[in-house]
């Protein structure tokens, strides 16, 4: 068992080495933890819409539920407009879901305590609403960047503030989810060798402090999926109902 | 006072408190968003002015000047960002 907390968020390669021109996109610990996520989303939600039985079972209350869930977070922040994007809110949340829950089992990889995995997802999602607005308004969804009601002096500060903020959003969006992770899991380690290193006699106290932080990560990990999808809606909310 | 009128009252009353959950439940959700949101939206403002800032003075050459100003914009623009979430966390 390694001592240092950091070898955990180690991304190694499986099988061969593939290379596409200087891009080295072999397939790794982190592609295999991806992969096992969406998997396991395939399956839990195949069985449970597969037999629409009018009591249902576990398997089926679990997509059910989920369902209602995401369906009603979408209604009541970003309005009926988001309707059509249901879809993709639903695979982000579960994605990210999925990823931060298998990080919680022993022996696994973290996909989401990378800050690279976490800003592509934001980065789709700002590209994704960007794209959103200027279909709907046209060239007037630059006016989320004029507020109204400031005098013209103050214009093009206000302006260049306005567009730091927008830009900051998938910064934002990525950092809280990134660094959320890596510090709940790296603490969780920490601990776990201060167990082993106080042995029988004073590791109890540590011990139990795992066992309380694995609670909350637990916690974390949902609350933080759950965040990353509202803030998607939020944020689509914005590029649909344009109002400043 | 009548029975009747106090009946009336109270059911007023008690559909007033009914609608007044209703819209709470209803804003409990986006609420718990915004305030997570508040952590990181000061620091990232900050950093993406910082960058803009570097990015400019690498291109136009005004070595030290351009990243100065773009970091205290950057400040200005996380601290409103703050102020906003804070508004539409109250509202």
């Amino acid at each position: 068992m390694a001592a240092n907390p950091m070898t955990q968020f180690e991304v190694y390669r499986i099988g061969p080495e593939i290379k596409v021109g200087a891009f080295d996109i072999s397939f790794t610990n982190a592609s295999l933890f991806m992969v096992v996520s969406s998997l396991a989303i395939l399956l839990i939600f195949n069985l449970g819409s597969k037999k629409n039985s009018l009591i249902p079972n576990k398997v089926q209350l679990l997509a059910e539920l989920s369902y209602a869930f995401i369906s009603k977070m979408i209604g009541d922040t970003a309005g009926t407009k988001a309707r059509p994007y249901f879809a993709l809110i639903f695979s982000l949340f579960m994605f990210v879901l999925f990823c931060n829950m298998f990080g919680m089992i022993p022996y696994t990889f973290t996909v989401t305590s990378h800050i690279i995995v976490t800003f592509m997802l934001a980065a789709f999602i700002f590209v994704g609403v960007t794209i959103i607005g200027f279909i709907k308004h046209g060239f007037g969804y630059l006016k989320l960047f004029v507020p109204s009601g400031v005098p013209g002096i103050l214009l093009p500060l206000i302006v260049v503030i306005e567009v730091i903020s927008y830009l900051s959003r998938p910064i934002s969006l990525s950092v809280r989810l990134f660094a959320n992770m890596m510090a709940g899991h790296t603490m969780m380690k920490v601990f776990g060798g201060f167990v082993v290193s106080l042995g029988i006699v004073g590791g109890w106290l540590p011990l139990s402090f795992s066992v309380a932080l694995t609670g909350l990560e637990i916690l974390v990990a949902f609350l933080q999926a759950y965040v990353f999808a509202i803030l998607t809606c939020i944020y689509l909310n914005d590029a649909l109902n344009l109002h400043h | 006072m009548s029975k009747d009128q106090f009946k009336t009252r109270l059911q007023i009353a008690k559909d007033k408190l009914l609608k007044k959950k209703l819209y709470e439940n209803r804003k409990n959700p986006a609420s718990i968003g915004t305030a997570f949101k508040l952590s990181t939206e000061l620091v990232s403002a900050v950093a993406v002015g910082t960058i803009i800032g570097f990015i400019l003075d690498k291109t136009f050459g005004t070595k030290p000047w351009l990243i100065i100003i773009f970091f205290f914009v950057g400040v200005i623009a996380g601290i409103i960002n703050v102020i906003r979430s804070a508004k539409n966390m109250q509202k």
